[in-house]
């Protein structure tokens, strides 16, 4: 039988301390949030590059009150900006500044993304539940006997091949039984066992389309699943960014109330009626 | 049971104590500790340091006080080590940040160098390992050597490897790291009989494990010259800038009626910096006989004058006399865009060479250094072998 089993280790006074490593990544990416050139919570605007994107006067695929006209579009191998100052190419994983914007690119052409973010002063995050060691489990990864690719948006609204790696079940609203996929992180070898799930709380503390969660490793053929952790999709900061469709199953019939809050300003109505493959 | 020892020192309680010195340190990934080692140097009130892997060692773009942490910068990948400074110990966390936001993992570190570590004979060598993912088996071959910095290995891939590993071995368990700011991978494994078993970290969470057996026959790989392919029906054509902004062509004079070497780098890749002194060499010899060699340079901003001011470092390093061209970004698809006559460009360095009639006759992924001995030795017969051939054939444009 494939049980997750409570992973108490310390006593309930004790345990309902933030550990250091959830207090570390928490304020790590809480300051991203707050002040990160690309904190989704100042995104501002996203369109797919294709052929080329106008950005600033009125009319143009992305209006930016006080720009003039700028243009990003495919040139050569690569991607080039051209605005009053001339043109040059521009590549990822960095901020190209445009007045009081940002602009980033994200994925691979073809399908390369442009995100513009604005200052972001006076957002704040949403927060976290407090720390409950009771939303800790521990235990063994269900694998599929044919393991497949699939196609999925992931918390930042980019498609992504997934592979399914297994379910887990957890001792939550009855037993319920969670799939998990493995999303590739952009570049090198990494990637990332991932839960999108939906709770009690969704729409009521927390976001209304579900959370995400990653399953770590834990010694062989064992997995944390730390519900403390669970973050909420990018389209929970902005509407500029795409849902991700809810994951079939992945439901639990009770709140769990851990993790990332909701506290408005992204997608407010999200589609929670259909569900990814 | 080294790991065990770092951070029993007492804790300073007044001023920071001064970080400069040598410093074991580690990332805590979530299936172990990534060994590597910092060196921090103070002048006076300034301070630098270097991040090494073995022997192979980056600069810091930046070292700082701040309060009671140093804070270490890695510029080139946005990324920073941060931690508390004790008297004889660094407690903190590696923070880079990429689209999907900051990655965080735990670092520390105690004074003092790795001991060199060495592995017995039974675990050095070549092996041929097999990863085992969801959706099947992936070969690599990993290279296990005793250097004089101690232990180190090199995963090699059918596309390339990252650089050297390096670690540490405890009697027939050994763990080596490789980490440079961006890439954080651990090797960790044990001999258990003739087989090699053990888990591939990447990241702070992703594993994956393998098992290896002795290279006894022919590589595990994909020979070199099966990994890409070309469009061998008509010439090459390319098209970039020179580190001058001039456009060079493929039909240039310079190039017309000469063997081509094409030699596709990034100045982001050690093994490219391997590779160049032999095409030097191999330019030195065979020039006057009418072999060119054009580098094109695959970087990781797209930005002209970053990408630019780092071809020029590089080409200044070697002393490169043939021109090198910034061909784009280092990714698959802007390779496939930038050169569409070649297809499955995975690994850098590619080697490739060019007839006199301007048509692709070999494509050679990646570079065996010196440190590969005979393979080494092979890779440079081939490339000999290759070039004489093409110089001989009788001129047809």
């Amino acid at each position: 039988m494939i049980r997750f089993l409570p992973f108490v280790l310390l006593a309930s006074g004790l345990a309902a301390q933030t550990p250091p490593d959830v207090a570390m990544e928490r304020s790590g990416y809480l300051a991203w949030l707050k002040k990160g050139p690309n904190s989704p919570l100042s995104a501002v605007a996203q369109q797919r590059i294709g052929d080329g994107v106008r950005l600033g006067p009125a009319g143009a695929d992305i209006p930016l009150a006080g720009i003039e006209e700028y243009r990003v579009y495919p040139s050569g191998g690569g991607l080039v900006l051209e605005g009053p100052g001339g043109k040059r190419p521009i590549g990822r994983g960095r901020p190209y500044r445009i007045g009081k914007y940002a602009l980033y690119l994200t994925g691979s052409q073809p399908g390369t993304v442009l995100t513009v973010f604005t200052d972001g002063a006076g957002k704040e995050p949403p927060g976290y539940y407090d720390y409950d060691a009771s939303m800790v489990f521990t235990g063994p990864l269900l694998r599929p006997e044919n393991p497949e690719r699939v196609r999925i948006l992931a918390s930042d609204g980019m498609e992504a091949e997934a592979t399914e790696v297994g379910t887990v079940v957890v001792p939550l609203g009855g037993r319920t039984s969670l799939r998990v996929l493995r999303i590739p992180v952009a570049g090198g070898d990494e990637s990332e066992l991932e839960i999108f799930f939906r709770d009690g709380t969704n729409g009521d503390g927390s976001y209304p389309a579900g959370r995400f969660v990653s399953l770590i490793p834990a010694g062989i053929g064992k997995f944390r699943l730390d519900f403390n952790r669970a973050r909420n999709p990018f389209c929970a900061y902005s509407p500029v960014y795409a849902c991700p469709l809810p994951w079939r199953g992945n439901v639990i019939a009770e709140p769990v109330r851990a993790g990332e809050r909701y506290s408005g300003g992204g997608r407010e109505n999200p589609s929670a009626g259909d569900t990814a493959k | 049971m080294m790991l065990e020892l770092l951070f029993q020192a007492a804790v300073a309680l007044t001023a920071t104590p001064s970080p400069a010195g040598p410093w074991k340190a580690v990332l805590d990934l979530a299936g172990g500790a990534l060994p590597f080692a910092l060196q921090i140097d103070a002048r006076g009130r300034v301070l630098d340091g270097r991040l090494c892997n073995g022997r192979t060692c980056q600069s810091f773009s930046a070292v700082r006080i701040e309060g009671d942490s140093v804070i270490l910068e890695i510029a080139d990948y946005a990324a920073t080590l941060k931690a508390s400074v004790r008297s004889d110990s660094l407690l903190g966390y590696y923070h880079n940040v990429g689209s999907n936001g900051p990655r965080t993992i735990p670092f520390r570190a105690a004074r003092g160098r790795w001991p060199v570590s060495r592995a017995p004979m039974r675990l050095a060598g070549r092996w041929d390992a097999t990863y085992y993912q969801e959706l099947g088996t992936s070969p690599r071959v990993f290279d296990l050597r005793n250097e004089p910095g101690g232990f180190q290995g090199r995963i090699i891939s059918s596309t390339g490897d990252y650089g050297p590993y390096a670690g540490t071995v405890v009697g027939d368990s050994f763990a080596i790291g490789l980490f440079d700011g961006s890439f954080v991978y651990l090797l960790t494994g044990k001999l258990v009989g003739d087989t090699l078993r053990g888990v591939f970290h990447a990241g702070l969470r992703t594993q994956t494990p393998w098992t290896a057996v002795r290279s006894t026959g022919p590589p595990n790989l994909k020979s070199p010259t099966e990994v890409s392919r070309a469009d061998t029906t008509v010439p090459l054509r390319f098209e970039f800038p020179d580190l001058q902004g001039r456009l060079v062509r493929n039909d240039d004079p310079r190039f017309r009626g000469k063997v081509l070497l094409v030699d596709i780098l990034g100045t982001w890749c050690p093994t490219c910096h391997e590779a160049t002194p032999e095409l030097l060499r191999l330019y030195r010899r065979y020039h006057p006989r009418g072999l060119e060699v054009v580098g094109l340079a695959f970087e990781t901003t797209g930005d002209t004058a970053i990408d630019g001011r780092q071809v020029r470092r590089y080409r200044d390093k070697f002393g490169v006399p043939f021109p090198l061209l910034l061909a784009g970004l280092n990714d698959n698809e802007s390779i496939a865009a930038a050169l569409p006559q070649l297809q499955d460009v995975t690994a850098f360095p590619t080697a490739v060479f060019v007839g006199r009639d301007g048509r692709v006759r070999l494509v050679y992924a990646g570079f065996h250094g010196l440190a590969a001995g005979p393979q080494h030795a092979r890779l440079v017969r081939e490339f000999e072998t290759e070039i004489e051939k093409l110089l001989d054939e009788k001129r047809e444009r």
